[in-house]
C-alpha cells in the first residue's frame, strides 16, 4: 500500500516545475557561505568535499523532479555534513594551535628554570653578602667592646650594678662654687670623646656633699655642680638631651662625714653611663 | 526466490514480474535497513564516548531521537523512512562526535595558554 502511494506521489512529482526545496535553499547558503571561509577549505577539505557531494546529490534530485521528502532528506544531509566540515576544521586548526602552544609552552619554561636559576644565584649572593655583613658587624661590635672596655680603664670608671660609673673628686670645684675649674673641664674631655664615639649612650650626672652646712644648701649646690659638668660638655657638642642631671646634696656618702679625709671622699661628681640602649637606672632612694 | 522463478517459468506471468520490480525498487527497499542502523548506532556510541553528551547535547539527543524513531518505524516495516531517519541520526551523531573533538582540543588550547600566563607570571616574579 505505502508503495503504490509513494509511486504515486512520484509520478505527480514529475508533473509540474517544483518550487525549490526550503531545505535544500538552507543547505545551498550554508555551503555557500562555508566555501568563503578559506578555514573550512584548508584545514577539512575531505568532509567539505564529502558535503560538496551530498550537496550536489540532493540537486541532482532535485532537478530530477524526485520525491520532496528525498531532496530534503539529502539536503538535510548535506547541510549537516557543512557542519562536520566546519567542526574538523576548527579541530584540526585547534590541534595545530596545541602544537604551536606546546612549544611555546616548552619554551617558557625552559626560560622560567634559567629565571628560577638565576633568582636562586641572587638569593645565595644576597646570602653570602648578608653573612659577611653580619660577620663584619660582629667584628666591629667585638672592636667596639675592646675600645670600650679601654676607654673605661682610661676614664678610670667603675662597674657598677647602674653601669660604669666615672667618679670625679671635688678637685674641679673651688670650696662653696659651683663653676668648674679648668682642670674640670680636661677631666670631662675624655667623657666627651667617649660620647661622640658612642652616639647611643647617656649620662647621668650626680653631685654630692659633704654634710657640712644646711642640706637645703648642699642639695641645691650639688645639682648646680652637676649642671657646671654638663654645661661643660654641651659646649664640647654634647647634645643636652643626653645628660640628665641630679644634686643629692649629703646623701649617699661614700665614706665618713667625721673625718676631713672622709668629707673629701664625699664631695664628689659621679656620672653613670648608660647601656646600649640609653638606659640609666635611677639611684635607689 | 523460488516464487520468482516459477513466475518467470510461467511467460505470462514476465511482465508481472517486471512491473513489481519497478514499484519495488521505485518504493525503496522492501527489506529493513540492517546495515544502516547498525552504523547508526555505532556512531551514536563513538559518540558517547567521546563525550558528545556534554559537548554537544542538542546534536547528539537530535542522533539518540532519531535512531528511536528509525526503531519504531522498522517495527511498523515502513523501511525506506526508517532508512532515512537512520541516516539523519547517524549525520547528526557523526557532528555531534566532531563538536566533542573540536570542543575539547579548545579547552585543550585554553588550559595550555593558561599554563603559559600562569608561568610568566612566575618569571615575574623571581626577577
Amino acid at each position: 500500500m505505502t508503495c503504490i502511494v509513494t509511486a504515486g506521489l512520484f509520478i505527480s512529482g514529475c508533473g509540474g516545475t517544483p518550487e525549490i526545496n526550503p531545505l535544500l535553499k538552507e543547505a545551498k547558503e550554508y555551503y555557500d557561505e562555508a566555501e568563503k571561509d578559506s578555514l573550512i577549505v584548508v584545514k577539512a577539505p575531505v568532509a567539505f568535499k564529502e558535503a560538496e557531494e551530498e550537496l550536489r546529490r540532493s540537486q541532482q534530485l532535485w532537478k530530477d523532479g524526485e520525491d520532496q521528502e528525498l531532496v530534503a532528506h539529502h539536503a538535510y544531509l548535506a547541510r549537516q555534513k557543512v557542519a562536520i566540515a566546519r567542526e574538523t576544521a576548527e579541530l584540526n586548526a585547534a590541534q595545530d594551535e596545541v602544537e604551536r602552544v606546546e612549544a611555546e609552552r616548552q619554551r617558557v619554561l625552559i626560560e622560567a628554570r634559567r629565571a628560577e636559576a638565576v633568582a636562586a644565584e641572587q638569593r645565595a649572593e644576597k646570602a653570602l653578602a648578608q653573612a659577611r655583613k653580619e660577620q663584619m658587624e660582629a667584628e666591629r661590635a667585638r672592636k667596639r667592646v675592646e675600645e670600650l672596655a679601654r676607654i673605661v680603664d682610661e676614664m678610670e670608671a667603675q662597674q657598677t650594678k647602674r653601669g660604669l660609673v666615672l667618679t670625679l673628686g671635688n678637685v674641679l670645684f673651688d670650696f662653696g662654687e659651683a663653676t668648674l675649674k679648668p682642670g674640670g673641664i680636661r677631666a670631662v674631655e675624655k667623657l666627651v670623646d667617649f660620647l661622640r664615639d658612642y652616639p647611643e649612650r647617656r649620662v647621668m650626672v650626680e653631685g654630692f656633699t659633704d654634710n657640712i652646712g644646711p642640706s637645703d644648701y648642699n642639695k641645691k649646690l650639688s645639682l648646680q655642680r652637676a649642671e657646671a659638668v654638663k654645661q661643660a660638655m654641651v659646649q664640647e657638642g654634647i647634645a643636652p638631651g643626653r645628660i640628665e642631671v641630679r644634686g643629692y646634696g649629703e646623701r649617699f656618702p661614700v665614706a665618713g662625714n667625721n673625718t676631713e679625709a672622709g668629707r673629701q671622699n664625699n664631695r664628689r661628681v659621679e656620672i653613670v653611663i648608660s647601656d646600649g640602649e640609653g638606659y640609666i637606672p635611677e639611684r635607689g632612694v | 526466490m523460488q516464487n520468482i522463478d516459477t513466475r518467470l517459468k510461467n511467460v505470462k506471468g514476465h511482465g508481472i514480474a517486471i512491473g513489481l520490480a519497478i514499484l519495488f525498487s521505485a518504493c525503496g527497499s522492501t527489506q529493513p535497513p540492517v546495515q544502516t542502523m547498525a552504523e547508526t548506532r555505532a556512531a551514536v556510541n563513538q559518540a558517547e564516548q567521546i563525550g558528545a553528551r556534554d559537548y554537544a547535547p542538542l546534536e547528539f539527543r537530535e542522533a539518540n531521537k532519531k535512531l528511536e524513531q528509525a526503531r519504531i518505524l522498522i517495527g511498523e516495516k515502513k523501511y525506506e523512512e526508517a532508512r532515512r531517519m537512520a541516516e539523519q541520526a547517524r549525520v547528526d551523531a557523526e557532528l555531534a562526535a566532531a563538536k566533542a573533538l573540536s570542543g575539547k582540543a579548545r579547552r585543550a588550547v585554553r588550559e595550555l595558554r593558561e599554563g603559559i600566563r600562569v608561568l610568566k607570571e612566575e618569571i615575574e616574579r623571581n626577577q
